[in-house]
C-alpha cells in the first residue's frame, strides 16, 4: 500500500466521521426548522456564535458516542502495530489483514498505536466524565447554595467559609493528595464519593416532598420508586466488586455484586470525585448570590404568605427562575471541567496511564514534540475545539437569553 | 451658535416617526407626533406605558441606541434640524442647552463619586469653567434645590442621601448649566407623595427663576395640571390631543381623553353610586395595531367604515389656541353629555368584628455589629400600639407613605413574623403570636394577600393555572387533581380573565392580568382578610378603574374585608368605608372616609391631602409643602412622631410635641386622631381640597 498524501487524509477523515455529519445535518435540520417553538434553545440559532459553539459541542458528543461503540475509530487505541513507530500522517501498514483498515490516517504514536482512533475515542471519556460530573457539582452546589442564600446568617457564613476553605486549597496538590496510593488505600476517595454522591438522592427527595407533601397519596409512592432507584444506583455507583472499601487492612462490604450494575474502576472514581470536589464551591457561590436575588420577589413573599415550605420555595419558586444564568455557567463548567480532566491526564493522575485520554495523549506526544508533532496536536486540537465550543455556546446562550 | 440671542421656539418636533428595529420586524413606536415647546412653555407629555413619550424625549436627546431609529420627521432645536448635527454638536448640545432628568435619581448619579464633583463637572466640561468657579456655581444650585446644609451635601456620596434629596442633586445638575430646555421623564414616580409635591412645587419655581422650558413625561394627569402650561396626550405611538391645559382638561375633544378622566378616581366619584368607568379592551401591541384610528376598537364613538378607514390626520379645533384632536367625529360629538351610568351599585352591609388587632406592637432588633452579634443592640420600633377593628365586608384603607409601618404590619398579620406585644384576634383566635409554620390551612386561606408590583407577583416560570392550583393544593380545597382545575377555572371566571389563560406563561399576560391573576390566587382558599398592599399603583390609569372595580364587586360577593394599603389618597376616598393614616409606625388618625377627608384633620393628613395631585381643574388646594424628609425608624424623633415636619407645632404649648407622644383622642363617634392641638384649633382648620362650585 501506498501512503497518502494531504488530500487523501483530510478526505478519508471526513469519511471516518461520516455518522457523525449526518447527526449533526439532521439536528440542525429540525432546530432549524422548529426553532421559533423552541425556546431558549431556539433562540441559539439566532446566533451565529451560538450556533457554532453549539456546532463544535454537538460534533464531540456525538464522536463521543459512536466511539463508545466503536464506531469512527479505524484501529483499536490499544493496539500496537509493528513498524508505525512515530510514523507521519497517512503511513500505510505494513501487511494489513483482512478487514483492517490499511493506513494510520493521523500516524502512529512512540508505542506504535493509532493517532486517530486514541484522539476519537479520548472523546468518549470526556463526553462521559465531564457532564456528568457537572451535573454532580451542580447538584452539591445548589443543595448548599439555596439554603444558604435563603436563609442567610450563621448557616450562610459557615458554609461559605467551607467553600472558601476549599476553594483556596490548591487544585493541582489536591489532585495529587487524591491520587496518592496510600490516601486510596485508606479508603478517602470511596468516602468522599459516599459524601458527595449523596446530594442527588437529597436533591430529589426534597425536590419531590415539598411539591407533594400535601398529597400523600401521589407522594408516598413516587418518592418511594424515585429514591429506591437513585440510593440503588449510589450503592452501586460507590461500591465496586462487592465492597465499599478494600483495603489490606479493612473492608466494608456494600452492594453484592449481582446487583451492581456500574462498574466504576476505582481511578474512574478518583478524577471524577476530584472534579466534583472543586467545581462545587464555585457553583454554591453562584446559587447563593442567586438565591439572594430571587427571594426578595413578590411571588416568593406570596408563597410565604400561603404557608409553603421553606424548601418548596428554594427548590420550585427560586431554582427555576434562576435557570438562566445556571444554563450559562453549566455550559462554561464543562469547559472547566474538560481542561481539568485534560490537567489530571497530563499528570499522569487518575486514569491509567494507556487510556487515551486527551491530556495523556498530550503529554506522551510532548516528550518528542521537537521530532515529531504529529502524535501531540490532534488531541490538542480536539481539546481545545471542545472547550472553545462550550464557550462560545455559553456566550450565545447569555446573548440570547438577555434579548426580547 | 451663541445661546441668548434665539427668539422663536426652543423645540419643534414635526411629524416625528421613531421604529425599532426587532429581529422579526420592524416596530413603531412613535408616529407622526408633532410638538413645540416655546421659551418658557412646560408641556405636559401624558400616556400609557407603552404609548412612546419616553421614545420621544430620546429621540430629541437622539440616544435611541442600536435597535431604534429615526425613520420620518424632524426635531429642530432653537430652529436648528438635529438630525443635520455632527455628534460633536450633538454632545456639545446635551447636558448644556438640553438636560434630561430621569426616574430613578440613585441611577442617574454616580455612586463613586461625590456630589459635588458630579456637579462641577458639568460647568467645567461645558463652559470651560475652572474648578474654583465651577464649586461656586455648584453651591449656589444646591442651595437653589432647597437642600440644607450645601456645603455638607456636595461632599458626600450619593448613597449618604435619602431618594427625595438624591432626586434634588440630579435636578440641580441638569440646571448646572443652565439649559434652555428641560426634559423631565417621570421625575417623580419613585418618590413619595409629600416629597413628591415638594419636588414639583421645586421644578415649577426653578422653571420660573431659570425661564426653562420644561417636557414633563409624567402617567400622572394631576401632576401634569399642577406643572404645565400645555399638554399632548398620546395613545399607541400618536399623539392624540393637544392644546392648553385649561382646553384639554375642560374641553376635551378625543375620546381617549375624555376615557381616561372618566377612569381616575376624581372627588366626586364613589364606589357604589358613581363607579369608575374603565376603558374596555386592551392597549394594541405595536405591531398589532388597528387600521385607521389606534382606539377604534376601545371608543364609545366607533363607526364602523369611518373610523378604520384610513391614518387620521391632527384636526384643528376652532377658536381654541393650538388646540388639536386626532378624531374624525370630533365636531359630531356631544362632549358634554353627561356619562351614561353603569347601573349603581347597592352598598355591602357591614357585618360584625372579624379582625380585631389590640396594641400591636412590632420592635426589630437590629445589632450594632452584624458580623459578631456584639455591641448594642438597637430597636426599631416599626409599628406602636396598633389598635383597630376590621368589620366583615369592609373596606379599611392603610394610608402612610414608605417606612411608616404599615408593610410590617401587613407582615405580622399574614404571620411572616410575630408580634412583639398585643393581640391580633381573628374572629375569637388569637393569632398574633402564632407564626405562619403553625397556622392551620383554613386560616392561612383565609388571611391572603395581594400584592403590589404585579410584575413580579407571579412566579415566572409556572404557567398560570398551575399557580392557582398550588395555591388550592396547599389549602387543601378539592379531592383530586380535576377538582382542583374546575375550581381554578372558577377562580378565573371570577376574576373575569378567559379560561385559556390558565396555561398561559405569566410573560405573555399584560399588567393588568397578572394583577387579577394574583387576585385569584389571594381568593383561592376563600379568603374572609385580604390585605392588598397598594395592589393597583403599578398599573395604567385606565386598567386601574377595572382591577380596583374587580375587587369591589369581589368583595360585595364574598363580604370579605378589604384591608387596602395605599399612598393614592384619590383611590382611597373612592373605595374605602373608613381610613387609617399612619407615619412612622403610628396611627396618626383613624376615622371613616368622610372624617378623614374633611376637618378637623391630623396635621399629617392634611399635608397629605394637599400634597396628591388632582387631576381636575375645578379643584382648588391648599399647598403644604413638608420640609424634609421622614425620619429614620431606626432614629425616631422624641415625643410625637411626625413633631419635626408637624407647621402646627408652634401652636402648641410648652414644647409638649417634643416631650410626649400624643395621646389618641376620640373626635367625634369612631373619629380617632393622635395630637396635642386644642381642640379650638382643629376646629379652625379649613377644608385643604375645596370643589369649585360649578
Amino acid at each position: 500500500m501506498e501512503p497518502l498524501n494531504g488530500l487523501e487524509i483530510t478526505g478519508r477523515i471526513l469519511w471516518q466521521f461520516l455518522p457523525v455529519w449526518i447527526s449533526l445535518i439532521v439536528v440542525f435540520a429540525l432546530s432549524l426548522h422548529f426553532k421559533r417553538r423552541l425556546g431558549l434553545y431556539g433562540k441559539l440559532f439566532d446566533s451565529p456564535i451560538g450556533m457554532i459553539g453549539f456546532g463544535f459541542v454537538m460534533f464531540w458528543i456525538f464522536t463521543g458516542f459512536y466511539a463508545a461503540f466503536d464506531m469512527i475509530i479505524t484501529h483499536d487505541p490499544l493496539a500496537q502495530i509493528s513498524g508505525l513507530k512515530n510514523e507521519p500522517p497517512g503511513s500505510a501498514l505494513r501487511d494489513p489483514g483482512p478487514g483492517e483498515y490499511p493506513w494510520y490516517l493521523l500516524g502512529g504514536d512512540n508505542l506504535a498505536r493509532d493517532v486517530f482512533s486514541r484522539m476519537v475515542k479520548g472523546s468518549s471519556i470526556v463526553i462521559g466524565i465531564a457532564p456528568l460530573a457537572t451535573i454532580f457539582a451542580f447538584m452539591v452546589g445548589i443543595t448548599m447554595g439555596l439554603p444558604a442564600g435563603y436563609y442567610g446568617g450563621r448557616l450562610d457564613t459557615v458554609l461559605s467559609f467551607l467553600a472558601n476553605l476549599i476553594l483556596a486549597f490548591p487544585v493541582i496538590l489536591l489532585f495529587f493528595l487524591l491520587v496518592t496510593p496510600e490516601i486510596i488505600a485508606a479508603g478517602v476517595p470511596s468516602f468522599m464519593a459516599m459524601v458527595l454522591f449523596f446530594f442527588p438522592i437529597v436533591f430529589f427527595t426534597v425536590l419531590l416532598n415539598s411539591r407533594y407533601h400535601s398529597q400523600p397519596k401521589i407522594r408516598t409512592p413516587l418518592l418511594i420508586v424515585v429514591v429506591g432507584a437513585l440510593l440503588w444506583g449510589y450503592l452501586a455507583l460507590i461500591s465496586s466488586e462487592g465492597y465499599l472499601v478494600q483495603t489490606e487492612t479493612y473492608a466494608i462490604p456494600l452492594l453484592p455484586q449481582a446487583l451492581d450494575f456500574i462498574n466504576t474502576s476505582s481511578g474512574f472514581l478518583v478524577v471524577f470525585v476530584a472534579v466534583v470536589f472543586v467545581n462545587s464551591p464555585t457553583v454554591y457561590r453562584i446559587v447563593r448570590g442567586l438565591a439572594m436575588d430571587i427571594k426578595t420577589r413578590d411571588y416568593v413573599a406570596a408563597a410565604q404568605t400561603r404557608g409553603e415550605g421553606p424548601w418548596y420555595i428554594m427548590l420550585w419558586e427560586i431554582l427555576p427562575n434562576a435557570r438562566g444564568p445556571l444554563i450559562v455557567d453549566f455550559c462554561l463548567r464543562i469547559g472547566y471541567t474538560t481542561i481539568l480532566l485534560g490537567t489530571l491526564g497530563f499528570f499522569g493522575l487518575g486514569l491509567s496511564p494507556e487510556s487515551p485520554n486527551w491530556g495523556a495523549t498530550i503529554n506522551d506526544g510532548r516528550k518528542l514534540l521537537s521530532i515529531y508533532l504529529h502524535p501531540a496536536l490532534p488531541p490538542a486540537l480536539a481539546l481545545l475545539s471542545l472547550v472553545l465550543g462550550l464557550n462560545l455556546l455559553a456566550d450565545g446562550l447569555r446573548e440570547e437569553s438577555l434579548k426580547d | 451658535m451663541s445661546r441668548d440671542d434665539y427668539e422663536g421656539p426652543i423645540l419643534e418636533i414635526d411629524n416625528l416617526s421613531i421604529s425599532f428595529f426587532t429581529r422579526l420586524r420592524e416596530i413603531p413606536a412613535v408616529m407622526d407626533f408633532s410638538v413645540t415647546v416655546q421659551p418658557g412653555e412646560a408641556v405636559g407629555l401624558v400616556g400609557e406605558s407603552g404609548c412612546g413619550k419616553s421614545t420621544v424625549a430620546l429621540g430629541v436627546m437622539r440616544d435611541l441606541g442600536k435597535n431604534g431609529r429615526i425613520v420620518g420627521g424632524t426635531v429642530k432645536f432653537k430652529g436648528r434640524d438635529m438630525g443635520d448635527m455632527s455628534d460633536e454638536e450633538l454632545r456639545e448640545i446635551r447636558g448644556s442647552e438640553v438636560a434630561m432628568i430621569y426616574q430613578e435619581p440613585m441611577a442617574s448619579l454616580n455612586p463613586a463619586m461625590k456630589i459635588g464633583k458630579q456637579l462641577m463637572e458639568v460647568p467645567m466640561i461645558h463652559q470651560g469653567m475652572n474648578a474654583e468657579k465651577a464649586r461656586e456655581r455648584a453651591l449656589q444650585v444646591v442651595t437653589d434645590v432647597k437642600l440644607p446644609d450645601p456645603a455638607r451635601i456636595l461632599d458626600s456620596f450619593p448613597h449618604q442621601l435619602s431618594g427625595g434629596q438624591q432626586q434634588r442633586i440630579v435636578i440641580a445638575m441638569a440646571l448646572m448649566a443652565e439649559p434652555s430646555l428641560l426634559i423631565l421623564d417621570e421625575p417623580t414616580t419613585a418618590l413619595d407623595v409629600t416629597v413628591e409635591a415638594a419636588v414639583v412645587e421645586l421644578v415649577k419655581e426653578l422653571g420660573k427663576k431659570y425661564g426653562t422650558s420644561m417636557l414633563f413625561i409624567s402617567h400622572n394627569l394631576g401632576l401634569v395640571l399642577e406643572t404645565c402650561d400645555r399638554i399632548c396626550v398620546m395613545y399607541s405611538g400618536e399623539a392624540v390631543e393637544t392644546g392648553s391645559i385649561e382646553d384639554v382638561f375642560d374641553k376635551m375633544q378625543h375620546p381617549y381623553t375624555q376615557a381616561l378622566f372618566r377612569s381616575i378616581p376624581l372627588p366626586g366619584a364613589n364606589k357604589n353610586d358613581r363607579p369608575l368607568k374603565a376603558i374596555p379592551g386592551n392597549f394594541p401591541l405595536p405591531h398589532e395595531r388597528p387600521p385607521g384610528c389606534n382606539f377604534g376598537p376601545r371608543c364609545d364613538y366607533f363607526e364602523e367604515g369611518r373610523c378604520n378607514a384610513a391614518e387620521i390626520p391632527m384636526f384643528e379645533v376652532a377658536g381654541d389656541d393650538r388646540h388639536g384632536t386626532r378624531c374624525l367625529r370630533f365636531e359630531e360629538i356631544d362632549w358634554n353629555a353627561p356619562m351614561q351610568l353603569m347601573e349603581t351599585k347597592t352598598k355591602g352591609e357591614i357585618g360584625p368584628v372579624v379582625l380585631k388587632m389590640d396594641n400591636l406592637k412590632k420592635y426589630y432588633e437590629v445589632a450594632a455589629n452584624a458580623l459578631f452579634g456584639g455591641g448594642q443592640k438597637k430597636v426599631v420600633k416599626a409599628n406602636e400600639t396598633l389598635t383597630f377593628e376590621a368589620h366583615e365586608s369592609e373596606t379599611l384603607a392603610i394610608v402612610g407613605e414608605s417606612g411608616c409601618g404599615k408593610s410590617t404590619f401587613a407582615k405580622v398579620l399574614m404571620g411572616l413574623e410575630t408580634a412583639t406585644d398585643g393581640t391580633i384576634m381573628l374572629d375569637n383566635r388569637s393569632i398574633g403570636d402564632v407564626p405562619i409554620e403553625k397556622r392551620d390551612a383554613k386560616t392561612i386561606g383565609e388571611v391572603q394577600m395581594v400584592f403590589q408590583n404585579p410584575f413580579d407577583t407571579l412566579n415566572p416560570s409556572m404557567t398560570v393555572g398551575r399557580q392557582i392550583i398550588r395555591a388550592l393544593e396547599v389549602f387543601g380545597i378539592g379531592k383530586n387533581e380535576a377538582e382542583r382545575r374546575e375550581r381554578m377555572l372558577q377562580l378565573l371566571d371570577l376574576v373575569k380573565l378567559p379560561r385559556e389563560f390558565a396555561d398561559r406563561m405569566p410573560r405573555q399576560l399584560s399588567g393588568g392580568q397578572k394583577q387579577r391573576v394574583g387576585i385569584a390566587r389571594a381568593f383561592a382558599g376563600d379568603a374572609r382578610i385580604v390585605v392588598a398592599d397598594e395592589p393597583v399603583s403599578a398599573l395604567d390609569v385606565s386598567v386601574q378603574a377595572a382591577v380596583t372595580d374587580l375587587l369591589m364587586e369581589i368583595q360585595r360577593e364574598h363580604k370579605t374585608t378589604l384591608l387596602f394599603i395605599s399612598h393614592d389618597l384619590s383611590i382611597v376616598r373612592y373605595l374605602s368605608d373608613r381610613v387609617m393614616v399612619m407615619y412612622l409606625g403610628h396611627v396618626v388618625e383613624l376615622g371613616t372616609t368622610d372624617q378623614v377627608f374633611s376637618p378637623p384633620y391630623h396635621p399629617y393628613t392634611e399635608a397629605l391631602l394637599s400634597a396628591v395631585p388632582i387631576a381636575d381643574t375645578s379643584v382648588e388646594k391648599e399647598h403644604i409643602v413638608l420640609e424634609g424628609d421622614i425620619p429614620s425608624a431606626m432614629n425616631p424623633p422624641p415625643g410625637c412622631p411626625f413633631q419635626t415636619r408637624c407647621r402646627w407645632k408652634k401652636d402648641v404649648p410648652d414644647n409638649l410635641c417634643e416631650r410626649e407622644v400624643p395621646p389618641m383622642r376620640q373626635m367625634a363617634e369612631g373619629h380617632q386622631v393622635k395630637c396635642h392641638l386644642a381642640d379650638d384649633i382643629l376646629a379652625r382648620m379649613s377644608p385643604v381640597i375645596k370643589i369649585a362650585a360649578e
